[in-house]
């Protein structure tokens, strides 16, 4: 046999607790962070992503101690992305209780610091993260929660986040972010066939379908669910049993 | 039972240290390699590289391979597996050399392996009982005995197979994260746990 897909589950947290929002806008609280983890860890999530979408000091501290509390309840992965500015951050994150670190405008900004990372902690746990909008032909990076236009390529971006030590590359649709019509299917296609690291398709799941069809045409690894969970329009458990029965192997919990 | 997770000193022990504990379980830290040996179990994790833990076990390599050589229970999960063995193509530095043979990088173009992988061809009951089919695993290097009848357990990454588990009595080596691989990967902590206390 070999690896499975794997659904994640994305937690955006501010201040302590987890927040939904559409296309980066209009937060509404959906609940405890630690709670949503462990239920989702029950129904069958294969990882938990969670990412500080607050960018104050103050929250940082907030998120390693959510990151400690959680590390000794979730029994899966967890990732924490988001204002990871530093090796040190990384640091602090990773022994705080996180197994993965995930990095985006820190990256842009400085790209020597996948290579440290990875280095010091291992490529597996170096996850860069890339926020990606369409633009002709191609997409486009933006960075600091998609605010910021870049002048980088989003499918050259991600083979050098490749050759500088991810481990990981975690995509967004900006475009599709909130959406929930549908993954971008050629974005992740086109980032997928280019790098050979585990590529994990994020924004705009509505349906099951959707998952199915960027993991089977979009060549992602690992499709990222938020709102739909959240929300309870899918569960987790009714998601993978969808990818089960369309014949994509996952790992099925009793 | 006092358990002993010895600390290289990179990542997260949380979660392992959590699911080592239990009713009559003492689960304590130890950075230092000799100190590490005076306990019940001793517990090598899975998170760094080769050659900084390597380096961290140095002063004290060859008190833990000679404990584990007199009886002493040890459980390596992933990086400690690898250092249960000889050598790293990983990086420099030397192993315990507990079983004979090299870490070398997974020969596969899509590395690392990260996710949830299935464990095949078991001939330990140890996984029966966990019900323990399918483990998380976050490496690029795998472990090659030289003797592959110390390997209960294989998993398979495009094409390479490794393998998942090695096991001489009670010292065990897992390739797969068995505290990220949910409840069956804790019931397999403890029931290994189980087997020390009643072998």
């Amino acid at each position: 046999m070999s690896l499975t897909r794997r659904l994640i589950v994305c937690l955006d947290v501010r201040r302590g607790r987890v927040v939904k929002g559409v296309r980066f806008e209009g937060l509404r609280d959906v609940g405890d962070p630690v709670e949503l983890a462990e239920r989702y860890e029950r129904d069958g999530a294969d990882e938990i992503v969670f990412l500080d979408i607050g960018a104050t000091h103050e929250e940082r501290g907030t998120m390693l101690d959510l990151a400690r509390r959680t590390a000794e309840r979730l029994f899966i992965p967890l990732t924490i992305g988001g204002g990871i500015r530093t090796v040190d951050d990384m640091a602090n994150a990773l022994r705080a209780g996180a197994d993965k670190v995930g990095v985006n405008s820190a990256a842009v900004q400085r790209p020597e610091i996948m290579t440290e990372g990875a280095r010091r902690f291992g490529a597996q746990c170096i996850v860069a993260s890339i926020d990606a909008k369409r633009d002709g032909d191609s997409w486009r990076v933006y960075t600091s929660g998609a605010r910021v236009r870049t002048e980088l390529d989003a499918v050259d971006w991600a083979r050098e986040c490749v050759a500088r030590g991810a481990g990981e590359i975690l995509l967004t649709s900006i475009d599709k972010d909130g959406a929930r019509t549908g993954y971008d299917l050629e974005l992740t296609l086109a980032v997928s066939r280019a790098v050979s690291v585990p590529v994990i398709a994020s924004g705009g799941a509505g349906i099951a379908a959707h998952v199915r069809d960027v993991i089977v045409n979009g060549g992602a690894d690992a499709a990222l669910v938020a709102g739909i969970v959240h929300d309870g329009v899918e569960t987790v458990t009714g998601l993978k049993l969808a990818l089960h029965q369309a014949g994509i192997p996952v790992r099925m919990v009793a | 039972m006092r358990i002993t997770l010895f600390d290289y000193g990179a990542g997260n022990l949380h979660s392992l240290a959590k699911a080592l504990r239990g009713e009559g379980r003492n689960v304590r830290l130890e950075t230092d390699a000799r100190a590490a040996v005076d306990t019940d179990v001793l517990v090598l994790p899975g998170v760094g590289a080769f050659e900084p833990a390597a380096r961290a076990l140095e002063g004290g390599r060859d008190a833990m391979r000679d404990a584990i050589a007199a009886g002493l229970p040890c459980l390596g999960i992933c990086l400690g597996m690898q250092l249960m063995f000889e050598a790293s193509d990983e990086g420099d530095g030397a192993g315990l050399g507990v079983f004979g043979g090299r870490v070398t990088r997974l020969r596969t173009p899509r590395i690392p392996q990260i996710g949830w992988n299935t464990i095949d061809d078991t001939n330990d009951p140890l996984f029966g009982r966990a019900r323990l089919e399918t483990a998380y695993y976050a490496n690029s290097f795998v472990c090659r005995p030289l003797d592959e009848s110390v390997v209960t357990a294989w998993s398979t990454h495009e094409g390479d197979r490794f393998p998942a588990a090695v096991r001489a009595g009670t010292v065990v080596g897992v390739q797969f994260h068995p505290e990220k691989s949910s409840a069956p990967g804790l019931a397999f902590v403890h029931e290994y746990l189980n087997l020390i206390s009643n072998p």
